[in-house]
């Protein structure tokens, strides 16, 4: 062994170099106030072990990256702990940097003859900081994806060159695969290699002038092994223990993959960026144009913190005492900006709706990916764009909640309400549902709702301008033709024969109704029983009722009730009822949203306007019908709140209100 | 302060320092043990990660298989050439097809693409013999040599006969052969016209022939 090392030490000095590693001298002895140069060597050196290992199976395209991470993270032996340190190690990073400049300002580290080493640091930073931007976009996820945009639309406020510089970064002029190709190769290559020579640089010099004693009276002399190194090493651990126990029990997160067609109203840049985010916000700030905000005024900061050396140097203390204000300043700006940030996004219920659809999208896409049919060539943002559970709630906001609720909100958990009146303050009150709540629609609750209770299942549509202004010109004599569930003959039926429907005697018969329509309607992730199905079957057709309504039967209206609906559906045998011939299945639904105003439904009593496929492509017509009817694959994505109590109490609260109102009025 | 030490560093001459600090020798221990943990851990984690094609359960065995190929494979893995009995050479020259399969890759799943090339060859008696194309030696492809009339692979001249036995000593084994199944619309008759053959390819450079699953 001894000959090994001597053998080694002739011709490479290698006892040389251990001893200037291990020996430099502590004066004031070993601090904990030393370790965070350390903890950031090492956390470098930790993203680079994590580095390669998630290198070794990303893969840069628009079609590949998402996957390769999901694959990753879901798939891979402990892929999701090599991805989780590689995650919260980078955020460490960034944290220990700015504790590492906070403390070499304060300590005056700065000072001459460190200056150098000090700019060194300054551009290390920058390096760091570009790791993390380039690094966020990899995944090819919306979170990733829109954060980006916006830095990279911030480099195009660059004077001058602006929109070459974003085109030389995006690879082109819009996103594409060269933008994950270049980002990674500055991710995964220029970047670290420039931080390894820069890193080199920074300790060679900081050796060169030693540690910035803060109390060489606070303890005997020593050395850096072990004293030091005990304590560094100390710190070195708690900072892998912490981004291990994130890793493992907050999982990095992965949201749906990138889509430039989806929108993303939940997008923030990583939450170290919040106050320059924030800071951009203010309308100060704004109005003075986003190359103040975005490019001069960190510019400014950072020539100030550059320029620290210098009027540390020119006047003296003071100048000192200026750079510890100004750095403590900042710090603080920061750490106010940030906060402010997320105070308001806790409290801002656009943002958080926005949250939960993007929660929403990233589990559901996980759950695709991982199917037995994995993903297909066109990438996982295909099967997001295919999937009903995806596309249905989104159909339904843009083309239906203007009129219809689904469970009280707007299909995609958000509670619709009228605009602020001009001058007035406080919540503005919900908007007035005008149509059918269709949260339940072709359920059991749905067909009972209908059978015993129809004025009162449809009673939204009362709210409706084009129901009211029929009313008065009802009441004013006039004939309208339009669909009143008040007097209606379907009203006359239920509430006529109420008792008997509700009555023992017909209990069971109730129960096997509700059972065959909700079959009819045959949501795909609801099973029946078909015997009770068969009895209801022949109750609708036949009418084998018991005590009052004996005798009465569905099919004496609606003749068509029990059989499917047509393939191709026409108007020669309407009855002046509308068809229950498959109520409320697929087939029925696409016809009715394409022709509600088609004789075999309400005729000319309809009010609903017939979307056409100007209005609703086949493909989104058929994804929003598959929604409806429960036509997808099963999922255990928890689905948006039933909102309809909130609703409910607001409307009541919005009717109080209106009363209110009128008094203050007639005062 | 600051300038006292950095006179202090500048006297500390390396090798004109033989008094070590020997005391310690714990804390040393503990040091040397904690400086360790540090590099071990991600290490270790890194590297298992990197090992991963080893010790990954492979999660399409569970799946169940849908993709557009299944049409044309049975539950023993037979999967129906486009190529009739009757389109190949009745004088015992042999055809090369080619098999279309699902393939699982990583995270992907293409379907009905082309995963090999086989030879298929008709004897007098009407049988109808399959190898895989790949030549057991290193994995290049083997051609038909209708000038000599054998099987030649021209990455490093390993022959075989028509029948897959091999006529020279560079290949480790013969040409793989492969189960074939004669029938009509899908069931085993052995006068059928279709032909269904369980595609699978082997490792290379062995004696012995060993299916990669």
């Amino acid at each position: 062994m001894k000959m090994l090392i001597d053998w080694m030490d002739d011709r490479l000095g290698v006892r040389g170099m251990l001893h200037e590693a291990l020996y430099e001298r502590v004066p004031g002895g070993a601090r904990w106030r030393y370790v965070w140069g350390s903890t950031l060597v090492f956390t470098f050196v930790l993203q680079v072990i994590t580095g390669f290992m998630l290198w070794s199976a990303y893969s840069p395209s628009t079609r590949t990256a998402w996957e390769s991470v999901y694959f990753i993270q879901h798939e891979m032996f402990l892929g999701s702990i090599i991805r989780g340190l590689h995650h919260y190690a980078a955020q460490a990073m960034v944290v220990l940097m700015a504790i590492h400049l906070v403390q070499v300002v304060i300590d005056g580290a700065y000072k001459a003859p460190r200056e150098v080493n000090f700019w060194l640091g300054i551009v290390l930073m920058m390096i760091v900081l570009g790791l993390s931007l380039t690094g966020y976009l990899l995944p090819w996820d919306q979170k990733g994806y829109y954060a980006t945009q916006v830095t990279t639309n911030i480099m195009s406020a660059t004077p001058l060159v602006g929109a070459e510089v974003q085109t030389l970064a995006q690879g082109g002029n819009e996103y594409g695969h060269l933008t994950l190709t270049r980002f990674f190769a500055m991710h995964a290559g220029l970047l670290p290699a420039s931080l390894v020579a820069f890193l080199a640089l920074h300790i060679m010099v900081f050796r060169r002038h030693g540690l910035t004693v803060h109390d060489p009276k606070y303890a005997p002399d020593t050395t850096f092994w072990p004293d030091q190194v005990l304590k560094d090493a100390v710190a070195c651990l708690a900072v892998l223990t912490a981004v291990l126990a994130l890793a493992v029990f907050r999982p990095a997160e992965m949201s749906a993959p990138a889509d430039p067609a989806v929108k993303f109203d939940a997008a923030r840049p990583e939450w170290y960026f919040l106050f320059l985010f924030r800071f951009l916000r203010f309308h100060a700030v704004e109005a003075l144009g986003l190359t103040f905000g975005a490019i001069i005024v960190p510019g400014i900061i950072m020539g100030i913190i550059a320029l620290m050396p210098l009027t540390a140097r020119v006047l003296g203390n003071f100048g000192h005492l200026l750079n510890r204000a100004f750095i403590w300043l900042m710090a603080a700006g920061v750490v106010a900006l940030t906060v402010l940030a997320a105070w308001e996004d806790a409290n801002d219920t656009d943002h958080q709706a926005a949250l939960a659809e993007s929660h929403r999208d990233a589990k559901r896409a996980i759950e695709l990916a991982s199917g037995p049919d994995r993903i297909p060539v066109d990438g996982a943002v295909s099967l997001l764009r295919r999937d009903p559970f995806t596309q249905g709630p989104r159909l339904f906001a843009q083309h239906c909640s203007s009129c219809h609720r689904w469970n009280g909100h707007d299909g995609r958990g958000s509670l619709i309400r009228d605009a602020i009146a001009a001058g007035s303050s406080g919540e503005a009150p919900f908007t007035l549902p005008v149509a059918a709540d269709l949260g339940n629609f072709g359920s059991r609750a749905w067909m009972n709702g209908i059978v015993t209770d129809y004025v009162q299942h449809f009673r939204w549509i009362q709210n409706a301008g084009w129901y009211q202004e029929a009313a008065r010109q009802i009441a004013a004599g006039e004939e309208v033709e339009f669909l009143d569930p008040a007097s209606s003959e379907m009203a006359d039926w239920t509430s006529g024969l109420t008792e008997s429907l509700q009555a023992e005697e017909n209990s069971e018969n109730l129960k096997a109704l509700i059972e065959f329509l909700a079959s009819e309607a045959g949501h795909a992730q609801q099973e029946f029983d078909p015997a009770l199905v068969e009895r209801g079957r022949e109750l609708a057709v036949d009418g084998n009722w018991a005590g009052d309504l004996e005798g009465t039967s569905c099919a004496g209206c609606h003749d068509t009730i029990g059989e499917p609906f047509p393939e191709t559906p026409d108007d020669s045998t309407a009855s002046g009822y509308p068809t229950m011939a498959g109520y409320g299945s697929a087939a029925w639904l696409k016809d009715f949203i394409r022709h509600p105003n088609a004789d075999r439904h309400y005729g000319s009593r309809n009010r609903m306007p017939a979307y056409g496929p100007d209005q609703l492509t086949e493909t989104d017509l058929d994804l929003l019908v598959r929604w409806m009817t429960g036509n997808y694959s099963p999922t255990t994505v928890a689905d948006y709140p039933n909102q309809l109590e909130a609703l409910n109490a607001g409307l009541a609260s919005r009717a109080a209100g209106a009363v209110t109102d009128t008094t203050a009025a007639e005062e | 302060m600051t300038n006292s030490s950095d006179e202090v560093t500048s006297e500390v001459a390396v090798s004109a320092q033989p008094d070590y600090p020997r005391r310690g020798i714990v804390r040393q221990a503990i040091t040397a043990v904690l400086s360790f943990l540090l590099v071990a851990v991600p290490g270790t984690l890194g590297g298992l990660f990197f090992l991963d094609p080893i010790l990954r359960r492979k999660k399409s065995a569970d799946g169940t298989d849908s993709g557009t190929a299944q049409a044309r494979k049975d539950s023993e893995g037979y999967i129906r050439l486009d190529v009739t009995r009757d389109a190949i050479p009745t004088d015992g020259t042999p055809v090369a097809v080619t098999v279309f399969d699902d393939i699982d890759d990583a995270w992907n799943r293409f379907s009905n693409v082309p995963v090999g090339s086989i030879w298929l060859r008709r004897s007098e008696s009407g049988t109808v013999s399959a190898f895989n194309s790949i030549c057991p030696h290193l994995g290049c492809s083997v051609n038909f040599r209708r000038a000599e009339n054998d099987f030649f692979c021209p990455c490093h001249t390993s022959a075989f006969g028509l029948d897959g036995e091999k006529t020279n000593q560079i290949p480790p084994r013969g040409m793989d052969s492969l189960d074939v199944s004669l029938r009509t619309a899908g069931e085993i008759d052995s006068d059928g016209s279709e032909i269904w053959v369980r595609f699978c390819n082997f490792r290379r450079a062995t004696a012995e022939k060993i299916e990669i699953q």
